[in-house]
């Protein structure tokens, strides 16, 4: 076990625990906080991969926007229209049947597939500079079609917001 | 280099700048009241010590004493971990500010910054946008409508900025190909700071930083003739001591930043030409950096306490209809310049 | 810095280009025109015949485009993607043409200009969903799809029902959307690449694990199975189609659907044959798709056609009707034969203009009486006996009677079903198409053979709808006698790049 294994493993273990309390946690602020240690986990995940950019842009785009913009939500309506935000479970049995089906396959066949390697060493220093050279040459399509998607879903969203 | 050396050197360095970082905060504090009470034609502290000058220590010895009232009604772990978010925000970007060359300490190459990381600048993006959750918890937890409107008025103002702050920074990223804060200083050398060639990018982020450590004529989530004291009305003691510490760690890393970004860091002008020792002009080059920064945050009590406070819908159609394409034609501009003059 | 991948592969995306270029000036003509919003429809329009006339140049293409590495490209640009661009387009015009007289989108008129934007964005993802042979590009184009329709399905906001239709609408795809993202992870872990081509080139090998493989397939499967809403991820369908504005309702029901089923078509014939022998196309051992596609067609067609029979609600009716049709759809693409696709082209060519008929029909009726209750229909045959008749020819020829060309489009899938030997299949569909004749025969019923409650209503058809209804009649009524140019052109239209 050296250092990098030592650091995944903590990683990976705040990002499962805090999810399970994402999902468990009855009060949806506590939900929200929770949230935020998994993208956390996950953007130190990033890093150990050396996808350095991605770690950050995580950080920003999933930490510091959507998940505000989530608490927005809750805190307005929680506070403001009286109503106690909570979530319950129900059908836990059927549930726990199909997740644990589920999860019993999905771990089978990660353990017994071979996957594919696309090279094993970390990338060199600097990851930004390749991402961009990608994306504005073999991604191009994508980078500029993403454009569009995102005009269009500001359109849509200022549509919804109008009366 | 072992990694023992290299966690002695960062942690020296981590405590070095900890320590300066709080004492300019309390002298930042004493600073502000002298020059409003200068600006106000009036004396200012002047009883503790000499001119006043052991003020600081007398305030945080009474913060300390005082009783730390909690709301019944507060969600009591989210409202005492918010002044925690607010400090750990403030104080984890000064790790990636530049304040010196590197220099040659004991045979060691030593960078004069915490630590000198390729993504510095996004680091910086990235932890400042964490500082929302701390106004946020703040005034959600606190079970108050004065702090939840200030709380959320605040929040919004600071998304709202930071997209314009952001496309400013994208300016200066452009110009000097890296994300690193000290090649983006190196490469302002001689009067290429980034102030001159893209003066909009400038005016952008500069009013960006404003609104961002909620600083006045941008303080909406503390106006007191609206929300008593916006985000923390219900804060005292020690906790409001850290929201406290925490605007003006804020105020400095915000001129730290720009002073790196826009004003050529470090750097002093055809310093080389003189052929002065190197540690002399080590020690110059540092004395600049603080210079700047003193400037900047002079600029940014003088603002302060002469302008007023905007409306709120005011300052939202500022930061959209404004800031915003402000800071694209900026992004527009630098690609010019780049593309055509070859800068 | 070079660009030689944007510059060497715009030729091939002219249509895209003039559809994205129509969605910016549809922004900036909203901003600028105050008053005369009416202009936004001719401008819409043009948008599109400028688009068409591009798609007419592509039927002679065969290319990939933006081609990372060697010859295999993101996008490919084909005479089957030319078709059923073809039908996406005229999908289109009709809608906009619709959209003249709804008083749905009239009564919304200061979002106009969102609408035409909104909608220009849904054709242009399926314009790339229809050309993408690279799954993030098959992704992102699905969810440019997804966003505009979520957004257009809850447009006018006047009524509870709209807003439930939109959320609802969201809430399905954003989870289906997910699920089939997690499906492109899992084929991009056992290949290492998202282009299909190469995907099918290393599936090629014999030591891929077929478990994985199935999983991820059915997980893909699952959003573009959502787009055409095959049962079993079919639920949004029936709640979205009766709470959306008719137009977009119509326009989901042809051009969404057409354009998920080219995709079906391109992810399953370009990935997972590996050749084709007298016109069957032999899979590759990875993934049994003949299964899985019947059972789903049989689950399909079955379910649509059954829980068709108790709506009262016409939309509600034609949406379980369009989950019928993309089960006998898929029935022939269960055969997995060039005999089936051209049958695939065939129906979707023939179900564009009698389901868009039905829905104009529903529309007009709708403006006027303001429901789409089938007890409010009573009698109507007579107060317009043009618009009774012509609803009368919709309706039987969506039930798949001759002389209609609903029959011609039944009969090749048959044809298909019967030449491959699939004959169980084949007499599940005759009788769900027997089952279908009720509930499309219920409404006539009440149409014609039911006395209206009240004073008489008068129908008058504007003269531009009518032309409109029409140019939706004459196909039918033409293509159920004289069809071989439509065959004829359905074959030469079947080349997949590649294959």
């Amino acid at each position: 076990m050296n250092l990098y294994n030592i650091i995944f493993y903590l990683f990976a273990a705040i990002t499962l625990v805090s999810a399970f309390f994402v999902v468990t946690t009855r009060n949806v602020i506590y939900s929200a906080f929770n949230l935020l240690l998994t993208f956390f986990g996950v953007a130190g995940i990033y890093v150990l991969l050396g996808a350095d950019f991605l770690a950050v842009v995580q950080i920003i785009v999933y930490v510091g926007g959507i998940l505000i913009l989530l608490l927005f939500g809750v805190m307005l309506t929680n506070k403001i229209v009286n109503v106690q935000i909570r979530t319950g479970a129900t059908q836990i049995l059927p549930a726990t049947i199909a997740v644990g089906a589920f999860s019993g396959i999905l771990i089978s066949l990660l353990v017994n597939t071979e996957w594919k390697k696309v090279g094993t060493a970390l990338p060199g220093a600097s990851t930004t500079a390749n991402l961009g050279m990608l994306m504005m040459n073999e991604y191009i399509l994508i980078f500029e079609l993403l454009g569009i998607l995102l005009l269009v879903a500001l359109i849509g969203a200022a549509t919804i917001a109008r009366k | 280099m072992g990694i023992l050396e290299l966690a002695i050197i960062t942690i020296v360095k981590i405590l070095i700048v900890l320590t300066l970082v709080l004492l300019t905060v309390a002298y930042l504090v004493y600073f502000e009241r002298k020059i409003s009470a200068w600006i106000q034609n009036r004396i200012g502290p002047n009883r503790v010590g000499y001119l006043g000058l052991l003020q600081p220590f007398a305030d945080v010895l009474k913060l300390l004493l005082k009783e730390d009232i909690v709301p019944t009604v507060s969600n009591h772990p989210l409202h005492a971990l918010a002044p925690m978010i607010a400090l750990f925000v403030a104080f984890s970007t000064y790790a990636v500010i530049p304040m010196g060359p590197t220099i040659t300490l004991f045979g060691w190459q030593i960078p004069l910054a915490v630590a000198d990381i390729n993504m510095g600048i996004l680091y910086v993006l990235a932890i400042t946008s964490l500082g929302v959750y701390a106004i946020t918890f703040a005034g959600w937890s606190s079970g108050s409508k004065y702090s939840l409107l200030g709380g959320i008025r605040s929040s919004a103002q600071m998304i709202s900025y930071e997209i314009s702050m952001g496309f400013s920074v994208g300016g200066v990223v452009l110009l000097a190909s890296s994300l690193r804060p000290i090649a983006i200083v190196e490469a302002q050398s001689g009067l290429m700071w980034n102030a001159f060639i893209q003066p909009i990018g400038f005016i952008t982020f500069l009013v960006a930083a404003f609104a961002e450590t909620n600083r006045l004529p941008f303080d909406l989530p503390e106006a007191e003739p609206e929300l008593v004291g916006g985000y923390h009305t219900e804060y005292s003691s020690m906790k409001f001591a850290a929201f406290f510490l925490a605007e003006y760690a804020n105020m400095i890393i915000s001129s730290a930043l720009i002073v790196t970004l826009y004003l050529g860091g470090w750097q002093i002008p055809f310093i080389e030409r003189l052929n002065l020792p190197v540690g002399l002009t080590v020690a110059l080059q540092v004395g600049a950096f603080c210079f700047k920064l003193a400037v900047l945050l002079f600029f940014f009590i003088w603002v302060r306490w002469s302008i007023p406070r905007f409306r709120y819908d005011q300052l939202m159609s500022l930061g959209w209809k404004v800031m915003f394409p402000l800071s694209l034609l900026n992004i527009i501009w630098v690609a010019i310049l780049i593309m055509v003059f070859k800068i | 810095m070079e660009l030689k991948y944007l510059f060497n592969s715009l030729p091939y995306i002219k249509p895209e280009l003039i559809l994205a270029a129509s969605l910016v000036i549809i922004v900036v003509a909203d901003l600028i025109i105050t008053k005369k919003k009416e202009l936004l429809h001719y401008i819409a329009l043009a948008g599109i015949i400028a688009a068409g006339y591009f798609v007419l140049e592509q039927f002679s293409m065969n290319a990939f485009a933006f081609s990372s590495s060697g010859n295999k490209g993101m996008l490919t640009v084909d005479s089957m993607g030319a078709f059923f661009k073809g039908l996406v387009l005229t999908a289109s015009f009709f809608v906009f043409l619709f959209s003249f007289s709804s008083n749905e989108i009239n009564e919304s008129r200061s979002k106009l200009g969102e609408y035409y934007a909104l909608l220009f964005g849904m054709i242009l993802g399926m314009f790339f969903m229809i050309s993408a042979s690279d799954l993030i590009l098959v992704y992102v184009s699905m969810e440019l799809v997804s966003l505009s329709s979520y957004v257009l399905a809850g447009i006018t906001k006047q009524s509870l029902r709209n807003s439930e239709a939109s959320l609802k609408y969201l809430i399905y795809g954003a989870v289906s959307s997910g699920i089939m993202l997690f499906g492109i992870s899992l084929i991009f872990g056992i290949t290492g690449s998202t282009n299909l081509y190469e995907i099918n080139y290393i599936l090629r090998s014999p030591e891929t694990n077929r478990v994985i493989l199935l999983l991820a397939g059915l997980l893909v499967f699952t959003g573009i199975g959502y787009k055409i809403s095959a049962a079993p991820f079919h639920f949004w369908t029936p709640d979205v189609y009766e709470g959306a504005p008719i137009t977009i309702t119509a326009f989901l029901s042809v051009a969404s659907k057409s354009a998920g089923f080219v995709l079906l078509i391109r992810f399953i014939k370009v990935a997972f044959i590996q050749n084709s022998l007298n016109g069957y196309w032999q899979l590759l051992p990875a993934v049994d798709w003949k299964t899985i596609l019947l059972v789903l067609s049989i689950l399909t067609m079955t379910l649509g056609n059954f829980a068709a029979l108790w709506q009262d609600n016409l939309k509600r009716m034609l949406a379980y009707s369009s989950i019928a049709h993309a089960g006998y759809m898929l029935a022939a693409m269960a055969v997995l034969s060039n005999q089936g696709l051209i049958a695939i082209l065939i129906y979707f060519a023939i179900y564009l203009f009698m389901n868009l008929g039905a829905f104009f029909v529903v529309m007009l009726i709708s403006n006027k009486i303001g429901s789409e209750e089938i007890d409010n229909f009573d009698g109507l045959g007579y107060a317009s006996p043009f618009l009774g008749v012509s609803f009368a020819i919709f309706l039987v020829s969506l039930t798949g009677l001759p002389p209609t060309a609903g029959f011609i489009g039944k009969l090749y899938i048959f044809i298909a079903l019967v030449d491959a030997k699939m004959f169980l299949l084949s007499v599940i569909m005759v009788l769900n198409s027997v089952v279908s004749l009720y509930y499309y025969m219920r409404v006539l019923k009440h149409l014609f053979l039911r006395k209206a409650e009240g004073a008489p209503i008068e129908l008058k058809v504007s003269f531009p709808n009518a032309v409109v209804l029409l140019m939706l009649v004459i196909p039918v009524l033409v293509l159920g006698l004289y069809f071989t140019p439509l065959v004829e052109f359905a074959k030469n239209s079947i080349s997949v790049l590649g294959f």
